[in-house]
């Protein structure tokens, strides 16, 4: 039979101090200033890259701290989390360039940074960055609102063995109107930025409220590209695709979808900047430039701003461009420290040769007002 | 005379408390948030909204009947193919096998420890133009393979590769159930092989068959991957079209509706079956 000298007594006098300590190391922070609580966590909600490994794990050993990175691919999915209450977990957002101007400092998601801090770094970046940086700074132009980094034109991709650059560049958008493209070509599963595309291959500006008449055509060229479709899906099914000659080209795409195919050796898959197109001042492409901002968390973590300063670093930069998942031109390439580290074929994949022609013909990426409408109509003709 | 105790007075039931709230907590407190948002205004993300019914009406106002005829129908088609094919297998590893049956077995069980998406990736290289398939075929024999990726039947294919241990462990269970004396008695009472399948194997085998098409059908309606993968969003399943919804629609209420319908069909046909066929009575409980 049993038989122990630990009586009852004994284990309720033991489980009180350990629940006591237990308390007691659980209250700790709450006897500081509750930021104290976060100075070793940072939370990062973010496009794929700044998740990964190469990137932060530097980061997190300099500092010892608890580095969480989640990785997502659509703007508005991120800002909505934030709106839905998650203002109070992460401590970065990293999303396209109108989002901190537009939306997220006048909802008050994010806080301005110190501009004598930072303001400095724009100095070395790529001339367009050169401060004061539009996307980066208020309506008021008094707040700075976060740093730039990654950035790219971002239209569509062609195989250049199946369709030449120069015709694509003419083409344009009306590329995806030739019938002869029909089933020869795929869609990227990006349907914020499909919305942009469609509304260029009917033939106007995306960035504006659209009249009755641009929306039923917004439906009848999106039902008619889904139609004439191969195939839709990610950035991978995109580039197997269109190198097995499944497709010849997709819509919504660039230096971003395609450089992975590219630093692969598939320099025929190649990012399109329509030489001309709908969008203001009649420019053929569309570019994103990301913002990584400050999240308005009430015990945001200090370690907010320092890695804003870490991933300026040339080496860092540079890791972030070729990060896993994309590669992508970083706006630090304007620092020649950075721009050395980078090898003849990491320029080669992220069309270095032609990254100012094309940043100069496109529009950059923008909030369009009747989203919700164009999505819902996109959404349905997806499944007709 | 027994006396009358209250309900947490029965042994084990206060102790089972902090199990039934924690169970609460983690599988109805989320369904109930699943229900509340689908009465919540179009594009909110709280549950304080005034309630409405704007996203049923949307549901069943727009074309939505044609994701949720692609899920019923591709699951459906599954069930059906599996029991095909599997019946057959399972038979095979229960009766004539032997001592192989263990390897098949290893063989069917060692891929569901691959992700499902890394398999599914390694079938579009497989068919893809100038993959193993279509490579294969015209290098040796010259012929032309039409296309098959990119298809509803690829999305088929890939459910039906996916989903069949999930309908071959019960068979093969439900195989192994039928206890040899019942077939050596039949055939020793005259009973044809074919009489012995028809009359004794197969009805006594209904369980297994039952619960692998019951555990098939619902995990096939919920399937997406496939769609994605190897259909490449030819169609459109309903449970693509709740994704859509909660990420780049950010219409969190229409994709609780719509996982809610999802949920009640799925409910009432599981019912109408078990209905049918009474899972108690078949494996012989009452």
């Amino acid at each position: 039979m049993f038989n122990s000298k630990f009586s009852r007594r004994d284990f309720l006098k033991t489980s009180a101090s350990a629940a006591a300590t237990l308390a007691a190391t659980q209250m700790g922070p709450f006897a500081g200033p509750a930021r104290a609580a976060r100075d070793k966590e940072l939370n990062i909600l973010c496009w794929e890259g700044y998740n990964s490994a190469q990137v932060l794990d530097p980061f997190r050993s300099s500092k010892s701290a608890t580095v969480k990175a989640e990785s997502l691919t659509n703007d508005p999915t991120m800002i909505n989390r934030l709106r839905a209450g998650e203002i109070n977990v992460w401590d970065l957002i990293n999303v396209n360039n109108p989002w901190a101007r537009k939306i997220m400092m006048p909802e008050k998601l994010i806080k301005p940074l110190d501009r004598a801090k930072f303001e400095p770094y724009f100095e070395k970046m790529m001339p367009q960055f050169k401060p004061p940086y539009k996307w980066a700074m208020d309506d008021s132009g008094k707040d700075l609102l976060g740093m730039a980094q990654r950035f790219g034109p971002y239209s569509f991709v062609v195989n250049t063995d199946k369709i030449s650059r120069k015709t694509a560049e003419d083409q344009g958008w009306d590329l995806f109107n030739d019938p002869k493209l029909a089933g020869r070509f795929g869609i990227l599963e990006s349907d914020d930025w499909n919305v942009f595309g469609v509304c260029c291959i009917a033939g106007f500006d995306p960035y504006k409220a659209h009249t009755a008449e641009e929306v039923a055509k917004f439906e009848e060229t999106a039902k008619r590209i889904l139609k004439n479709k191969k195939v839709v899906g990610d950035i991978a099914t995109m580039n197997q695709a269109m190198i097995s000659g499944e497709i010849d080209c997709h819509l919504t795409g660039g230096t971003y979808s395609a450089s992975p195919a590219r630093a692969d050796g598939h320099l025929n898959l190649r990012g399109i900047t329509p030489n001309k197109g709908p969008l203001a001042g009649g420019k053929g492409g569309i570019a994103w430039i990301e913002i990584t901002s400050v999240v308005n968390n009430p015990q945001g973590s200090p370690l907010a701003e320092q890695f804003l300063e870490y991933v300026q670093a040339p080496e860092v930069a540079h890791t972030v461009a070729f990060a896993e998942g994309t590669f992508n031109p970083v706006a630090q390439m304007g620092n020649p420290e950075c721009f050395k580290l980078f090898s003849k074929d990491q320029l080669e994949a992220i069309q270095w040769d032609s990254l100012e022609e094309e940043m100069a013909r496109s529009a950059e990426y923008d909030i369009v007002p009747d989203y919700d409408k164009l999505l819902d109509i996109w959404n349905a003709a997806k499944k007709s | 005379m027994i006396e009358k105790t209250s309900f947490f007075a029965e042994p084990g039931r206060r102790a089972a408390l902090p199990i039934l709230v924690l169970l609460s907590l983690g599988f109805i407190a989320p369904l109930l948030a699943v229900v509340g948002f689908s009465f919540m205004p179009a594009r909110t993300f709280g549950l304080w909204h005034e309630p409405t019914l704007e996203n049923y009406e949307t549901v069943f106002s727009d074309n939505t009947y044609i994701s949720l005829f692609w899920s019923l129908g591709l699951a459906s088609a599954t069930v059906v193919l599996l029991a095909l094919i599997c019946y057959p297998v399972a038979y095979g590893l229960v009766r004539v096998f032997g001592r192989w049956s263990t390897v098949l077995t290893l063989l069917f069980t060692i891929p569901l420890v691959v992700s499902e998406n890394i398999r599914l990736y390694g079938w579009v290289l497989f068919f893809i133009k100038g993959g193993v398939l279509p490579g294969t075929l015209r290098t040796l024999f010259g012929v032309e393979m039409g296309d098959f990726l990119f298809t509803p039947a690829a999305v088929l294919f890939g459910m039906v590769y996916v989903y069949l241990p999930f309908m071959l462990f019960p068979m093969t269970l439900g195989i192994a159930m039928v206890p040899n004396q019942m077939r050596e008695a039949a055939r020793d009472l005259g009973a044809s092989r074919w009489q012995v399948f028809r009359e004794v194997e197969l009805p006594l085998s209904t369980p297994g068959l039952m619960i692998g098409s019951l555990l098939t059908f619902v995990l096939a309606i919920g399937a997406i991957a496939e769609a994605k993968v190897l259909g490449g969003q030819r169609i459109i399943p309903i449970t693509h079209d709740i994704e859509i919804a909660f990420t780049y629609a950010q219409n969190w209420p229409l994709g609780a509706a719509l996982a809610v319908l999802l949920m009640l069909v799925v409910s009432v046909l599981v019912l109408i079956v078990l209905r049918r066929f009474d899972l108690d009575q078949i494996l012989g409980k009452r």
